[in-house]
């Protein structure tokens, strides 16, 4: 018993769960290099062309997730997703940490909506960039 | 021995998943098997802070079976760009009345590369009050992308103080899409098995 009170003593001195505010990015031409603010865009070329092959009029929201290390537990991200009938596709890339998402050209795409899904895996996603097809 | 068997059958049939709380609106179905006892568990997550659920139990050391009904909690998760830190709060109340429950701890910190949790359970029983403690830390011998079967290589050190001794073993964890499989042996206390699906 003195083993469960000394945990939770020195485990609730740091609670982690503050997701940040988005960044909204569009993009005309170099995918796999930086947008024309510069940013660079990270994600891997080769993963995210795979992802684009079969789309066409479409929305990519490459989203940066924290706390997505595990494939088993990153498995509600693309459940959860999946409900949405504007979202065509999703990847998760667990080595570069992003969520990708392909939604009709016509959809909104907000950041909280996003935050807020990735929120209900029990993760944080910090911020966003979207490319237009 | 009976309830072993349909908990196999139970993780053939269905698959099964490892974490106390699902994805919000998930639920996940679990089979665990050591030399204390045999249990399948549902749980139902109406939120990524908590589950609610049914574990249904053969336990070998008393012989008798009962069901807990579980609730368990997130005190506290911390995401980082590389790692996952969680502290869950488990309880649960017996079938067999109101002074028979069980409360504890379970945590975990992991990266795609290291894994290290614990548990720590009171079970309140009106035959014998016993406490159980395991400590668990592995590595990744690869890391596999999503989609691939991951693989982790653990050792697992448990203590029950109805058997009162420790035991340390290897442990070997599998999971694939929704599935997950953990078994560990020593020949103190044999077989080790968890067995999980998410739904």
């Amino acid at each position: 018993m003195k083993n469960i009170l000394l945990i939770l003593i020195f485990t609730s001195m740091a609670w982690g769960e503050t997701p940040h505010d988005g960044m909204h990015h569009t993009h005309e031409e170099h995918v796999h290099e930086k947008f024309v603010d510069g940013k660079k865009l990270e994600v891997d070329p080769e993963r995210f062309d795979k992802f684009i092959m079969d789309l066409k009029d479409t929305q990519i929201a490459i989203v940066n997730v924290q706390g997505m290390v595990c494939d088993f537990c990153a498995r509600g991200i693309e459940k959860i997703f999946k409900k949405d009938i504007n979202v065509k596709k999703i990847d998760v890339d667990l080595s570069k940490g992003k969520v990708l998402i392909a939604y009709n050209v016509a959809h909104e795409i907000i950041f909280e909506d996003i935050r807020d899904k990735i929120l209900m895996n029990g993760q944080n996603a910090i911020d966003m960039q979207v490319i237009d097809l | 021995m009976g309830i072993r068997i349909i908990c196999l059958l139970s993780v053939m049939s269905l698959g099964l998943d490892a974490r106390p709380i699902s994805y919000t609106g998930g639920s996940t179905i679990m089979a665990f098997s050591d030399n204390i006892k045999n249990s399948i568990y549902y749980h139902y997550s109406p939120s990524y802070k908590y589950s609610i659920g049914i574990e249904v139990i053969r336990n070998d050391y008393f012989n008798d079976n009962y069901s807990f009904l579980r609730y368990t909690y997130l005190l506290n998760r911390k995401n980082t760009e590389n790692s996952q830190r969680n502290l869950y709060f488990q309880s649960g109340i017996s079938s067999k009345g109101f002074d028979e429950f069980f409360y504890g701890l379970h945590g975990d910190w992991e990266t795609r590369r290291l894994f290290i949790g614990f548990g720590l359970n009171e079970t309140k029983r009106k035959i014998q009050d016993y406490f159980e403690q395991y400590y668990q830390i592995g590595v990744a011998p690869y890391v596999g992308d999503y989609g691939d079967l991951h693989t982790w290589i653990m050792i697992k050190a448990k203590e029950n103080s109805l058997k009162n001794s420790w035991s340390t073993y290897p442990v070997l964890k599998f999971f694939k899409g929704n599935v997950l499989m953990e078994f560990g042996y020593s020949k103190k206390t044999e077989w080790d098995v968890h067995l999980m699906y998410r739904l």
